[in-house]
């Protein structure tokens, strides 16, 4: 009987995945499943059928160099005027009034009337065979300054921190949508059958305040949601067996449900009843596979030293170093938040002179340490790593209020701002992209956000015009209907 | 000569002549050909009936929208054609050419281009040709004059020719298809699936088991009526509307703050309860404020627009806000009655439904007259006592009146100060409504440039897309008007799209798969009839009665077939859209967890009032620095119905996502059912569970005259309604023995399975192990 509950098993899944490609993903799918995850982007190879183990590039429209992306988004925006996009010429106009034509016709989050001018709180050298500049707040990014490509021309549509981390992560500043990685594993599928395809970490003192939208999966199953992994309690919500069931009898339960639903599915015939068994057997598995790939006290000295890891704690440093470990596990998309940087001046802990360099401490050394254990282990080709902030900070000093504040501090500016990228097929030791003399608008290379989704869509094969889903009667992609791969960041 | 309709000379003006001619030949064939050719006679379309016509909505339509529309649709219009309607497909395009000339396909160059020789020329561009049939079933349609047709959605509902009941329209169906209806379901298991469906909790086993005694049409009928009037019915359907509506417990986006609304939760409830009318349930919800003297009520329910999202983060402008709300009424509220998907039409004229851009706004200027505007205070609101309140005080008073009467003074009785205190403990609280700005105050509406809330075109009035029944005079331009005009029984659309969202909860898939879209690119419904039926009945049998149609429902034979499906069915129609069988999925998140804490003994039946915060993981709440805590209650509201559970857009209650709640942030007409590891997870582990499991555990060890076995049995009937086979039984029995082992030589282990009640021993913890297998077992987590 087992075998022919098996054969079934395969059978059904053969003939769902047909159905699957041969109508909308969504429609007609009826209950959905991770352990077999389907890429569903509408790929123009219809009819495919055979086993779904491993056939995660299978659906891309064409060959990815990227198999994974990690997102390291610093939230609250750190300021690019300290880090990276240095403007000397800023010194010089630091405590005077700003221009008025820097003023007409812009909306500010918290600047009015006329603010001063403030010139970099940093000092900035030139590092590596690239020559690229990076300040004295990140003593240990400058060793890898060659293996990375500066984006200086960012630029994003919205002004405040949710609706840009929507933005961001979503393609819209309205909640909603699904998230970048909620359309990657739409389109791709999983490789790791006992892991989620879209982890989500997140340090800093709380959530990102786009809230957990940000790795939603909006109007897309809630299968393709991001899970969000913790490094302090359960790893997964209720990952763990209640207190007082031995695993040994949790794998007596499991099995008598199993057993109990396989005569039920004799009975009834339902193939979404061998569906849930097989939930049933993942589940079992990821609460094995979860703490294993969360454990990171099973890691060397010296690479726990290079990352700077904390063990116990909630750190970015602990978080690069899974992300890492989940990367080698095939998951998609691993998306980091660190908050904490909206360096307005109006406190300590919003002071460039104060909580942002303890941001820059804090991202410093696990950030590095994850570009040279990536380049280490040979995974640069196959995993795409970002970094950056949902905008940048403006050149003037912020004035809330009209008044002086009492730190430094610079207010939310979205025109111009300076984000990195590596791996998966990114050009290296260059950058692309400048800004003006004083860093308020890109003179060249200007990189939107929706063109930088497309990029990273681009480089896990995936073409951002095709990787739609119908939605209230509307076809729905990522970027809009917007969005140009750079091609010029592309080896 | 005839009785039947379509010869009749008032309809035939009314509809599209291509129309009746597929109405004539796919209804009259059944009848009589004599009939038929007697109709015919004399009539101006007897040549168009020789060659059989080309059905456009079935034929053409199709291939326009897969192949043409996405280059030569509303949006587009590439070499200046559109293809969206008649009118704009036989205008010449910017080569001078005509597209189609009518009754000459060689002479039209959309035909010459589809079958052109140079690939640079032939349509469509940089895509495969169409296919020999599809090119030919084109031409001869441009030879018989090329039609438009309406489309299916938007054809008025015609009176079923007889009274035939729903069974009748799906096996007709089914029998074309050479199938025919399942036996009926074993009457527990029916007993089991109605309640579930109709008050979403299972019944208790004694009614089940005197259902199934007695089981006969009255019987069950009967059955029928008591969950009807079972006021957790109101709660049940109150859970499916709150996703239309959108409803929750805060403001939404960045801050997400607390929002005082739960009244409106309450009024859904009780609107379902009462078995309001659909028609007055739509009236109230979109304006029950412009009502003569509206009642507190009326204007409670009127917070069914007032869910929108609220933006109180710093910088960020009001008015783009408001604006954003107004818009998110409009696609709401099309989205909700009329299966319209209007938001594409913000920015440009709509792909592949003829609604223009001006349109968009025209409708927009029906719910761009109101007071709020995006304030944290969600102004305007009305301060109400609630029903509860109501009732408790009307309570204390007759109390008072009944010692006043016989002359004791209440002062001096022992039990006034308690009294006192509770009166004084009753608060109103503040619900945001709808009020509508009048005289100076009024708003102007624009159209918006591309959608940009910021650049403003031309002004317009209150109006609708021409492509829907008229408004006509006689509506008032307001949200009243509109109101009016959508239940009124000359709109198609209402009853068909609100009808379908019905049955898509009773069986699982609605007759229109898209219950969101009607439009041209939406599902078409594979029995048309049956749905046209179900909305005529819904109209003018049940006068708009919910209950009316939910008893029609499931007294049908259709709805009592046994669910099992055998492997050539399944091949035939694994969705089950022709319904050979009776409906199985899986119970929404609500009903999984209600129906644990039931079966469990523990759910509170405590209805009403502020949302309850029962225990979720340490630290979900965790989103933003300074606003809100999640405190777990401690009380009965534990274990109150889900629908009670705070419901915090940006962070909803983590064991309800996982089985695919929304957020809630916009309008959902379908939840996406998955299937996933997390759920299993959720339902082995999550405390509520395992609390559950204890409790389904205590009604076996508290039968101590029953042998393990006859125990198990029980635990297994409470669960799910039927005895368990005895390989089922020797499986539950060996876990149970497994766990009997185990927890005999882990004491302490016994202790933290068992803690709702007292002396956990090993036998206690090994059927709360065994009760955990039930809750989790398919046929529990599936309707039946």
């Amino acid at each position: 009987m087992k075998k022919l509950i098996s054969e079934f098993h395969s059978e059904h899944k053969n003939f769902l995945q047909r159905r699957h490609f041969l109508r909308t993903c969504g429609m007609g799918m009826g209950a959905m499943a991770l352990g077999n995850l389907l890429g569903c982007a509408p790929s123009g190879q219809q009819g495919i059928a055979g086993d779904l183990q491993g056939v995660s590039d299978m659906h891309s429209h064409f060959p990815g160099k990227a198999k994974t992306v990690i997102f390291l988004h610093m939230a609250g925006a750190p300021s690019q005027l300290e880090l990276f996009d240095y403007k000397p010429v800023l010194h010089k106009y630091d405590g005077q009034d700003c221009p008025q034509e820097l003023l007409e016709g812009k909306r500010f989050a918290f600047i009015v009337g006329t603010p001063k001018m403030l010139g970099p709180q940093a000092e900035f050298k030139q590092y590596g065979q690239s020559g690229s500049w990076v300040s004295n707040h990140l003593p240990y990014f400058k060793e890898v300054v060659d293996d990375v490509c500066f984006l200086k021309g960012m630029q994003t549509d919205e002004f405040n921190h949710a609706p840009a981390q929507m933005f961001m992560h979503t393609g819209s500043a309205r909640p909603g949508r699904p998230s970048m990685g909620s359309w990657l594993t739409y389109g791709l599928g999983s490789v790791n059958e006992n892991l989620p395809g879209f982890i989500v970490l997140v340090s800093g003192n709380s959530q990102p305040s786009g809230g957990k939208g940000l790795w939603g999966s909006g109007f897309l199953p809630s299968l393709y949601q991001g899970v969000q992994f913790r490094s302090k309690g359960e790893p997964v919500l209720y990952v763990s067996d209640p207190k007082g069931m031995p695993r040994d009898l949790r794998k007596a339960t499991i099995d008598a449900i199993t057993e109990i639903n396989e005569l039920q599915f004799q009975e009834v015939g339902d193939p979404e009843i061998l569906s849930r068994v097989a939930q049933y057997e993942m589940a079992f598995k990821m609460q094995t596979t979860v703490p294993e790939a969360m454990d990171i006290s099973s890691e060397p000295e010296y690479i726990k030293e290079l990352y700077g890891i904390e063990p116990g704690k909630v750190s970015f440093a602990n978080n690069c170093l899974l992300a890492r470990r989940l990367a080698e596990r095939g998951v998609r998309f691993i998306q980091l938040y660190h908050r904490g940087w909206d360096s307005h001046g109006s406190n300590e802990f919003e002071a460039l002179e104060g909580g942002f360099l303890e941001r820059c401490r804090e991202v410093d050394q696990p950030m590095t340490a994850l570009v040279k254990d990536l380049k280490q282990r040979g995974m640069m080709e196959d995993v795409l790593v970002v970094w950056g902030g949902e905008f940048g900070r403006t050149p003037m000093r912020e004035n809330r209020g009209g008044k002086v504040a009492p730190f430094n501090g610079r207010d939310h500016h979205g025109e111009a701002f300076t984000m990195w990228a590596t791996g998966g097929g990114i050009k290296t030791g260059i950058t692309y992209g400048k800004t003006d003399d004083i860093g308020y608008y890109p003179v060249e290379g200007n990189v939107h956000i929706h063109d930088l989704q497309a990029t990273i869509l681009r480089q896990m094969g995936m073409d951002h015009e095709k990787l739609t889903y119908k939605f209230q009667g509307r076809d729905f992609r990522l970027t809009d209907v917007h969005g140009k791969v750079v091609r010029d960041i592309l080896g | 000569m005839c009785c039947y309709e379509p010869f009749d000379n008032s309809i035939f003006c009314t509809f599209h002549k291509t129309l009746l001619v597929k109405m004539k030949i796919r209804k009259i064939w059944g009848i009589s050909l004599s009939l038929l050719i007697i109709g015919l006679v004399g009539s101006s379309i007897l040549p168009g009936f020789l060659t059989p016509e080309v059905d456009f909505n079935e034929e053409i339509r199709p291939i326009l929208n897969a192949r043409c529309m996405s280059c030569h649709g509303g949006v587009k219009k590439s070499g200046g054609l559109s293809l969206l309607t008649r009118e704009d497909a036989l205008q010449q395009g910017e080569s001078g050419k005509n597209a189609i000339v009518p009754g000459n396909a060689e002479e039209s160059e959309l035909y010459k281009r589809l079958i052109h020789h140079d690939p640079e020329e032939r349509m469509p561009l940089d895509a495969p040709a169409l296919s020999e049939e599809e090119a030919s079933i084109i031409k001869k349609w441009i030879n018989q004059g090329a039609n438009w047709e309406t489309h299916w959605a938007f054809v008025p509902i015609q009176k079923p020719r007889r009274k035939y009941g729903l069974d009748y329209y799906v096996a007709k169906r089914l029998k074309k298809e050479k199938l025919s209806h399942s036996p009926e379901a074993k009457p527990a298991i029916l007993a089991r699936r109605s309640s579930l469906d109709l008050i979403g909790l299972p019944p208790t086993l004694s009614q089940a088991k005197a259902l199934a005694v007695n089981y006969a049409p009255k019987t069950y009928e009967k059955w029928l009526d008591s969950l009807l009037a079972n006021p957790h019915f109101g709660e049940r359907w109150a859970t499916m509307w709150l996703d239309l509506a959108r409803y929750g417990d805060s403001q939404g986006y960045q801050k997400d703050k607390h929002r005082n609304i739960w009244q409106y939760r309450d009024w859904v409830i009780d609107a379902f309860n009462q078995d309001m009318p659909f028609d007055q349930f739509t009236v109230e919800q979109l304006a029950g404020d412009l009502l003569p003297n509206p009642s507190e009520d009326q204007l409670i329910a009127t917070a069914f627009h007032r869910n929108t999202m609220a933006n109180d983060e710093g910088g960020t402008d009001d008015e783009e806000f408001r604006v954003a709300a107004v818009i998110d009424r409009l696609n709401t509220t099309f989205e909700v009655f009329q299966g319209i998907t209007m938001s594409c039409v913000q920015c440009h004229g709509h792909p592949y439904d003829p609604i223009n851009h001006e349109e968009f706004y025209k409708a927009m200027a029906f719910f761009n007259n109101t007071a709020d505007r995006d304030l944290a205070s969600d102004y305007p609101v009305i301060q109400t006592l609630s029903t509860v309140q109501k009732r408790q005080i009307t309570a204390i008073e007759s109390w008072m009146d009944s010692l006043k009467t016989i002359g004791i003074d209440t002062l001096s009785h022992p039990d006034y100060l308690a009294f006192e205190n509770e009166l004084a403990g009753i608060r109103p609280s503040r619900t945001p409504i709808m009020k509508e700005l009048g005289g100076e105050e009024c708003r102007v509406t624009h159209v918006f440039d591309r959608g940009n809330w910021l650049v403003h075109n031309e002004e317009v009035q209150p109006d609708l897309p021409k492509l829907l029944p008229e408004f006509k005079a006689y509506y008032s331009p307001d949200r009243l008007g509109l109101a009016w005009w959508l239940v009124s029984k000359e709109n198609p659309l209402t009853a068909r799209v609100i009808v379908n969202r019905f049955w898509e909860q009773i069986f699982g898939m609605g007759l229109v798969e898209t219950l969101e879209d009607f439009g041209t690119q939406g599902d078409t419904p594979p029995n048309q009839e049956l749905l046209d039926y179900l909305a005529w009945q819904f109209m003018h049998t049940h006068n708009w009665s919910i209950k009316g149609l939910l008893k029609e429902i499931l007294l049908s034979k259709t709805y009592r077939q046994q669910s099992s499906v055998s492997p050539s069915l399944l091949e035939k129609d694994p969705a089950n859209r022709l319904l050979a069988r009776g409906p199985r999925f899986r119970l929404s998140a609500e009903q999984v967890r209600d129906q644990a804490l039931a079966v469990g003994g523990l759910l509170s039946s405590k209805m009403y009032g502020p949302s309850v915060m029962p225990p979720q993981p340490e630290g979900v709440w965790n989103v933003i620095r300074h606003v809100m805590r999640w405190r777990a209650a401690t009380d009965e509201n534990r274990f109150r119905r889900a629908l009670y559970t705070y419901w915090r857009r940006s962070s909803p209650y983590p064991s309800l996502m996982t089985f695919d709640v929304p957020s809630r942030e916009f309008c959902i007409s379908r939840r996406i059912r998955t299937n996933t590891p997390l759920q299993a997870l959720t339902t082995l582990n999550d405390t509520v569970y395992m609390e559950a499991a204890q409790g389904l555990a205590r009604f076996m060890w508290e039968q101590k005259a029953l042998s393990v076995e006859e125990r198990l049995i029980h635990g297994y009937e409470r669960a799910l309604y039927d005895s368990p086979s005895q390989e089922k039984l020797d499986l539950l029995k060996a876990c149970y023995e497994h766990a009997v082992q185990h927890f005999s030589t882990h004491p302490e282990d016994a202790k933290e399975i068992v803690y709702l009640f007292p002396d956990p021993t090993p036998e206690k913890a090994a059927y709360t192990t065994a009760a955990n297998v039930l809750i989790n077992l398919d046929e529990f987590i599936n309707k039946p």
